[in-house]
């Protein structure tokens, strides 16, 4: 398993942290190579340590582990801030002519390249970080020139110029480590193939979703991590006749993209736990109106204010249960960077479908994930789009009442109302929140409470019939210790998987992209010695919600220090917990 | 759009439960005349209401319509018009769901400039929940929840219109059924965001600004006055006059371009096509 390689750039916000990890990470995809790629940062824009990580291999990498090979190091803070990750074999690239005194620790490779000196040689200051990507070709032996494409993608759009310097620049520090250094590569074997691979993150993922399903407006407001879907869509919706607004706050984003969906459009909005307690109220409007509307939230640390920048899992319960009274919705929640697309994809059909809030819940570590996959792993012609109950100007007559009303909330036996958006003739009518008759009008009536009310609670119960709940699964399928988990922890579960069978250790392992309505997993825990639940949480509460369905305790691997799980990490938790005794 | 609708096709035939003499109906009756006059029928209009007694007129009115949450009316209505251009938009509010829980919303629709028409039913007091002091509400005016007035002054809806860089300003009293029906009508036709605030007489619980209060003290701008809307000084001259009370256009800018128009936006959002569109990988591509 050494096969694969971590590499980090830290330094301060603002260093160019982020694009230097980027054009390393591209050039690697290029080179046909597999990428995973993970950030530290820190909810401020300039100071602070921020890193980028890159896990690279020839095989397919997943997730995050506890080792850092080659760390470019533009403060001391960033050698300080994973020692824990450094091993004898580390290399650490810093510029020994800056003013800190860099404390490398005697057992690593210590690369002096004056990255500044250099840089400014070939062109400019700024691109320090690009000579020290020079100086990491070197030290593992990958071919520079795949950096350049990397260059090309990146500065293209700014002239030949900045191109060449640039690609001056990495040659500069190559050279430096070459003439200065005999590091033989360190051992590393940076082999290439032939692979054309894609590198994109879980939000990427989820505004490609969306376009590729046929939305076409967006509202939200920014926050940390849901920022960049709405970045996303911002520079490429209107190139299919959308649009995208930038709202005062979450309670005007969610309810422009209501009034969009009722007009007819698939819409959108995206937030993160705090946005989500904004919308709420909303969400009951959603629902008693039947709207179609996407609702994601990307969650992070909280409660309130928590960690903004810090990977956490905890708002599964709020959007199971957010709202007052009862609302019926769905709860989708991707598992992987191509679940985001797929789950993306799904949502809006269920949402037109079954006219509900459909909540799409996805993580920080998904968010800011990237990783690469063979461009097939999203192909566009297996998009299908399910527009439910929508009716044609020739349909309406079917669905009026003998006065010649729209019956828009019709009481039907799949609970599923026909659907006329604006300009359908002879369908004007009115939705509210308020309960309401057939018509859509106001009634306090007992009978007409109770079939509105089993008519909205029966879609929900039509999906279940109808729609596949099912649940993704790896490992053995007959041991006898069963993993279930939810969300991003998928990746770093499979990838621990071959730590746990180095040890002899068998489990099957159940991945639950389903929150609501979700697969019943009683058979598969009553087959089990032992049920271990994990997630990125304090207090387990997917744990709670099986043990609700199937009536047994399970065991519980919660994490919430606001960092995802690293596979052998998880590999030596599960280990433990197995010889843990069942919660009476 | 068919040239032959009547005013009362805007109506529903449900009986409005506002109290008898409510300055409401006048103020619907005005929004449905102005949506005939302009050419509009139910099958094209969206009318958007918040919550309180102006919340209701979705109901007593026929057309494609949402009855949202309290204050977010008019994002459900930017929301409508983003979507569907083609489509006329017409939100309904009072001044305790426009500007004191929706006051965030009323600056930034105005300064989006979003094209549709919102009309404000201010009656200066909280009517459905019987009689608590609102925005406008005057500093003295006693109420169950201020014995002794709010003691702070009212918000001015037309000098914040104003600062938000309104195109559109106007002021009616629904009881003067013509006038209020002719500048809701130029409301709906000025391109971008038509405010009009409407002196809607609460006759239940407020026994101050009553309709002998707006009868008397009412000056009509453009009847009265010879006030130019294009004038912006003018303008800006009568919204911020203390000591009367207006009726008419106060302000509209010629040039406006609404929302949509600024941003391109001319498509009908409800047309998707039946799987992903044509060039949908290249959205995979440009991650290579």
């Amino acid at each position: 398993m050494a096969e694969d390689l971590n590499w980090a750039v830290g330094g301060e916000a603002g260093d160019g942290i982020d694009s230097t990890g980027k054009i390393f990470a591209q050039a690697l995809a290029r080179a046909g190579r597999h990428v995973f790629t993970s950030k530290d940062f820190a909810s401020r824009i300039r100071g602070g340590y921020t890193a980028y990580k890159i896990r690279t291999s020839v095989n397919k990498v997943q997730s995050v582990v506890d080792r850092l090979d080659i760390l470019v190091a533009l403060t001391q803070r960033t050698i300080d801030e994973n020692l824990d990750e450094l091993h004898e074999g580390s290399a650490i690239i810093y510029d020994g002519e800056r003013s800190w005194d860099a404390e490398i620790p005697d057992e690593m490779t210590a690369v002096d390249v004056p990255l500044k000196s250099l840089a400014e040689e070939a062109g400019g200051a700024i691109m320090r970080n690009i000579v020290a990507l020079g100086a990491a070709c070197e030290i593992t032996g990958f071919d520079v020139e795949y950096l350049d494409e990397a260059l090309e993608k990146r500065f293209g759009g700014k002239g030949s110029k900045i191109v060449e310097n640039n690609k001056e620049a990495a040659r500069a520090g190559q050279e430096y480590v070459q003439e200065n250094y005999d590091l033989d590569h360190l051992g590393y074997n940076i082999d290439t193939t032939d692979n054309d691979y894609v590198l994109l993150n879980g939000n990427e993922a989820i505004g490609m979703g969306a376009l590729a399903a046929g939305c076409r407006f967006y509202a939200g407001y920014p926050i940390t991590p849901a920022t960049s879907i709405m970045e996303y869509l911002t520079e490429r919706i209107e190139d299919y006749g959308g649009h995208v607004v930038q709202a005062e706050d979450e309670l005007s984003a969610v309810n422009m993209s209501l009034g969009a969906a009722r007009a007819g459009a698939r819409s959108m909005t995206a937030t993160s736990g705090a946005g989500i307690d904004l919308m709420t109220e909303t969400f009951g409007l959603v629902a008693t109106s039947e709207t179609p509307l996407v609702i994601a939230d990307v969650q992070r640390s909280g409660p309130s204010t928590g960690m903004p920048t810090k990977q956490e899992q905890g708002d599964l319960n709020m959007a199971l249960y957010g709202g007052h009274g009862e609302v019926p919705r769905f709860v989708v929640a991707p598992t992987s960077i191509t679940e985001c697309f797929w789950k993306t994809v799904e949502a809006f059909n269920l949402a037109e479908k079954y006219q509900t809030p459909v909540f799409l819940v996805s993580d920080l570590a998904m968010s800011v994930t990237e990783q690469t996959f063979p461009p097939e792993a999203f192909d566009m012609d297996e998009v299908e789009i399910d527009r439910g109950k929508l009716v044609e100007d020739d349909e309406v007559d079917e669905w009026l009442d003998a006065q010649g009303h729209f019956r828009a909330h019709a009481v039907t036996e799949d609970g599923v109302s026909p659907r006329a958006i604006p300009g359908t003739t002879d369908a004007a009518h009115m939705s509210t929140g308020l309960e309401h008759d057939e018509l859509g009008r106001r009634t306090e009536e007992e009978d007409e409470r109770v079939h509105q009310v089993d008519k909205r609670n029966r879609k929900v119960e039509t999906a279940q019939n109808e729609e596949d709940w099912d649940y993704r699964e790896f490992g053995d399928p007959d041991a006898d210790n069963l993993i279930i988990s939810w969300g991003s922890n998928e990746g770093a579960l499979i990838e621990a998987l071959d730590y746990l069978e180095e040890d002899g250790i068998d489990v099957r392992v159940i991945s639950v992209p389903y929150i609501f309505p979700r697969p019943n997993l009683t058979e598969e825990i009553e087959a089990a010695a032992d049920t271990i639940v994990v997630e990125c949480n304090a207090t387990g509460q997917f744990a709670d919600v099986i043990e609700h369905d199937v009536l047994t305790r399970v065991k519980r691997i919660n994490k919430y220090t606001g960092v995802r799980f690293k596979a052998d990490e998880l590999a030596d938790d599960i280990t433990d917990k197995l010889t843990e005794e069942v919660p009476a | 759009m068919s040239s032959d609708v009547r005013f009362t096709d805007f109506k529903s035939d449900k009986q409005p439960t506002w109290c008898p003499g409510c300055g409401d109906f006048g103020t619907m009756n005005g929004m449905m005349k102005a949506l005939a006059n302009t050419g509009n029928d139910p099958d094209n209009t969206f009318v958007v209401a918040g919550i309180g007694c102006s919340g209701k007129i979705g109901t007593y009115m026929h057309s494609y319509a949402l009855h949202g949450v309290h204050g977010r009316a008019l994002p459900v209505g930017t929301g409508v018009k983003m979507a569907r251009p083609d489509i006329e938009v017409m939100v309904a509010g009072g001044d305790g769901d426009g500007y004191s829980i929706g006051a965030g919303h009323f600056v930034h629709a105005v300064r989006r400039n979003v094209d549709m028409t919102y009309c404000v039913m201010d009656n200066r007091i909280y009517g459905l929940t019987k009689g608590q002091a609102s925005p406008t509400s005057r500093s003295d005016f006693e109420t169950s929840t201020t014995p002794e007035g709010p003691k702070q002054p009212p918000v001015n809806p037309l000098a914040l219109a104003l600062a938000s860089g309104a195109s559109f300003i106007a002021q009616t009293f629904s009881s003067d059924a013509m006038r209020h029906a002719e500048i809701v009508q130029k409301a709906v036709e000025h391109d971008g965001f038509g405010f009009v605030n409407v002196f809607s007489p609460c006759v239940t619980f407020n026994d101050v600004d009553t309709y002998d209060y707006f009868r008397d003290s009412l000056v009509d701008l453009q009847e009265e006055e010879d006030h130019d809307p294009t004038d912006y000084e003018a303008a800006k001259e009568v919204i911020l006059d203390s000591d009367k009370e207006y009726q008419g256009v106060m302000y509209q800018n010629e040039n406006s371009v609404p929302y949509h128009e600024q941003h391109g936006v001319t498509e009908d959002m409800s047309e998707i096509p039946d799987g992903a569109p044509e060039d949908a990988m290249d959205l995979v591509r440009e991650f290579y």
